[in-house]
């Protein structure tokens, strides 16, 4: 299923097994794109027949470019999303070109959110967002079922208690 | 979010939903009574308690019941609202002048002179007003201390209690603005690591009572709850003596005649913390004993003891003795200053200026270029003025720095508070070798910068010595050899891993310098070549850990990891280490900070001392 290479790289620490998130994060993140592009698109067209002057098509032409190469990425940004919970921290895994791995560990989570915007709430779609003391943990889980990501909150909640340490 | 006390004290504090002006009045009526009830025996048995440790657990119980009762509130100068509030007055006043200049231009003289009286009668309502609201305002102002927080209560109609739980306490400082240092008082800044604004700030208070509160805060937050009438018992001057005697017959040559060679010796350097930890510890211990022998009559638990308590409720507790570590003399800051880039831009760009304008006598090219001159000028000038005069001394409390020319400023960084060390040297102070030291405080933030450094600018060994002071124990029995690898070493050596050969065509300059090793505390980073830096984090302190690669690094088989740290001016990452290496660093590391965790000291950083002291004795 997952086209990437599997090797063991810097992104697969040993011993882990990855969760993935909601397919459904793939519509979602693309009705977004495309609602972005479809404003120049169509006041694009718009003027191009107006006018009829073709380079507006040039204004229509390159956001749907952008949309139609959306298409191609995004499921595949999503299936490289994945998480893992070990005993003592989070792994979050992310990217195809640009690959990031995060590890929060669960001592050190001042607070979870659960956040679901108004186009992922209707994908039944919810992100885990996670902060720590510092503000450069870029950590999400984007793409979880409401009941997942409830529960994981509430599992991080709970594991963050028992392992809390000061700053 | 783990915090057992109420977080919204106002729903749980009867003081603050009475509307009527009389705050201050049911906590001092509340106060003499619970003490002189002999049958209430919660509260004046925790507070007639002589060791803190004993008090510290029971405490908590009754103060969470309700947080405003037994309080002992007081109020912050008077004099506050015209030392916070004299800029806004200036302002004003500068407005309604030029106003009125404007005015006497194209008026009469009859006009002239009711437009006088009519801008005298606006000054003088908004000046009543705005005393008014002043006025108002500093008597809604109080704050308290208990023994495990800090209340401050403010605002007239939007009230706020911030209640700053000592436990979470990152950094004390006393800062005296200039208008503050002519009369003589002071404001103390609490950090209590709650984001941006988070900062408990009370003030202002005359100076002494000022090092006073922040003696006693200290005291409290490390875990050794001085008695305010203990202290009285003992006057201050035998019990600094005796520390100051047992230091300096203990390690104090360590520090004062070699500061390079602490570093070096980290189990001498250890014990020197301890040493000196210690002999505060037995000063307090002397102290209280004092104060026991002083009054016989009155055990512990005893409600005779206490009614000494309420009356100041605070001060009097022994300011923690300190030794002196290192100094800054004003040449070598304005040397360091010249040599900087900011410097060297300034003359270089005033240079320029003054000859494009000689060469076209054209001076509208340099009103144009008149801001970034004044930038650069007001930058170097806020760095000198910030870093006058900065000394840092060494106590069981942490670290104290002070500086400032203009506003002075003490700062107090209690032990385990610092959560990443910077050793960094600009191009200029190659040949001087010479370095600054900066560090990441919770609650800090990015904003204070001035706050964030420990050494503004001193040879490697007095930097060296400056990081000793908020990591003791390298975790290695060479430190010195590993931290000069740190500092200037370029490519793989003895002890640190560097970015691959491959990963020049990444970072063609500083690839070699690109690297990473670990002691048993810490972890060291460094990087650049032509601005060196060398980032320590010590272990426990790791907030997350990440990896990144983008597509070139992918192709090369690199990637970059990055330790997350509170805000700060530093930020710790290596960049296009080999891949392998980079993936057993963060799986290593994620572990490496676990268990440092488990192993990390007490947040009230003397009980363990107090501990050591209890099992020797």
């Amino acid at each position: 299923m997952d086209p990437q290479p599997t090797h063991p790289g810097p992104f697969d620490p040993a011993g882990v097994e990855w969760s993935s998130v909601s397919p459904r994060l793939v519509p979602a993140r693309l009705l977004v794109v495309g609602i972005v592009c479809a404003v120049p698109v169509v006041v694009g067209a718009l003027l191009a027949v107006l006018l009829s002057a073709p380079w507006w098509w040039l204004l229509a032409g390159v956001p749907a470019a952008v949309f139609v190469w959306s298409c191609v990425l995004v499921p595949r940004q999503v299936r490289a999303t994945r998480y893992a919970e070990r005993d003592d921290d989070l792994l979050i895994r992310r990217g195809i070109m640009f690959r990031s791995l995060v590890v929060v560990p669960y001592g050190r989570l001042q607070y979870v959110d659960v956040e679901a915007g108004p186009f992922a709430a209707r994908f039944g779609i919810a992100k885990v967002q996670l902060h720590t003391a510092s503000p450069a943990t870029d950590a999400a889980v984007p793409g979880l079922p409401p009941a997942e990501a409830a529960r994981l909150r509430d599992r991080l909640s709970e594991r963050g208690q028992a392992r809390l340490a000061g700053l | 979010m783990h915090d057992p006390a109420p977080t919204d004290p106002a729903l749980t504090d009867p003081a603050l939903t009475d509307p009527a002006p009389t705050d201050l009045t049911p906590s001092d009526d509340a106060m003499p009574s619970d003490d002189a009830m002999p049958s209430d025996d919660a509260m004046p048995t925790d507070r007639a308690t002589p060791s803190g440790v004993v008090a510290q657990d029971a405490v908590p119980k009754g103060a969470t019941a309700d947080p405003a009762a037994g309080l002992d509130w007081r109020r912050v100068h008077p004099v506050t609202p015209l030392v916070r509030g004299w800029a806004v007055l200036v302002a004003v006043l500068v407005v309604v002048g030029q106003q009125s200049f404007g005015g006497v231009v194209s008026g009469d003289g009859l006009d002239l002179t009711r437009y006088w009286v009519q801008v005298l009668l606006g000054v003088v309502v908004l000046l009543l007003g705005a005393l008014g609201i002043s006025a108002l305002a500093w008597r809604k102002t109080s704050f308290a201390i208990d023994d495990d927080s800090v209340h401050l209560r403010t605002g007239i109609l939007f009230k706020q209690q911030r209640n700053a739980r000592l436990t979470r306490l990152q950094a004390v400082d006393l800062n005296q603005p200039l208008l503050g240092r002519l009369v003589g008082l002071a404001e103390l800044r609490l950090e209590v690591a709650g984001g941006a604004d988070s900062a408990v700030r009370i003030g202002f208070l005359r100076l002494a009572d000022a090092e006073q509160l922040r003696n006693e805060i200290l005291a409290r937050a490390a875990g050794v709850a001085r008695r305010p009438d203990a202290a009285a018992g003992v006057p201050g001057h035998p019990a600094n003596d005796g520390a100051g005697h047992a230091s300096s017959a203990g390690h104090a040559p360590s520090v004062a005649t070699g500061p390079g060679e602490a570093p070096a010796d980290p189990t001498g350097a250890d014990a020197a913390m301890v040493d000196a930890a210690t002999a505060d510890a037995v000063t307090v211990e002397a102290a209280t004993a004092g104060a026991a022998a002083s009054t016989p009559a009155t055990p512990a638990g005893t409600p005779g003891l206490v009614p000494g308590t309420p009356a100041h409720g605070l001060g009097l507790a022994v300011e923690a003795p300190e030794r002196p570590v290192l100094e800054l003399a004003p040449g070598r800051l304005v040397w360091s200053l010249v040599r900087s880039l900011p410097f060297v831009a300034f003359v270089v760009g005033v240079a320029a200026l003054v000859g494009v304008a000689i060469g076209t006598r054209d001076l509208s090219i340099a009103y144009a270029a008149l801001p970034a001159a004044l930038g650069a000028g007001g930058f170097l000038f806020s760095r000198f003025s910030g870093e006058f005069g900065f000394r840092s001394a060494i106590s069981p409390d942490g670290v104290r720095l002070r500086h400032g020319l203009l506003e002075s400023r003490a700062q107090t960084i209690p032990p385990g508070r610092v959560q990443a060390v910077q050793l960094h040297q600009g191009m200029l102070w190659r040949d001087r070798d010479w370095w600054r030291v900066e560090v990441n405080v919770a609650g800090y933030g990015v904003t204070s910068e001035s706050s964030s450094v420990l050494l503004p600018v001193g040879t490697r060994d007095e930097a060296l010595t400056a990081l000793w002071l908020v990591l003791p124990d390298l975790g290695d029995a060479h430190a010195r050899e590993v931290l000069d690898e740190a500092l200037v070493g370029s490519g793989p050596g003895e002890r640190f891993t560097t970015a691959p050969r491959r990963a020049r065509w990444l970072d063609p300059w500083a690839w070699q310098r690109q690297g990473f090793a670990v002691t048993g505390t810490a972890l060291l980073l460094r990087r650049g070549r032509f601005v060196r830096s060398t980032v320590v984090v010590p272990h426990e302190r790791t907030q997350s850990l990440g990896l990144d690669q983008g597509p070139l690094q992918r192709r090369l088989g690199v990637a970059s990891f990055a330790v997350h740290s509170t805000p700060g001016p530093v930020s710790p990452s290596v960049a296009h280490l080999d891949e392998r290496d980079a993936a057993a660093l963060i799986d290593a590391q994620a572990a490496r900070a676990r268990r440092a965790r488990e192993h990390a000291g007490p947040e009230q950083w003397m009980r363990s001392v107090l501990a050591v002291v209890g099992d020797e004795s």
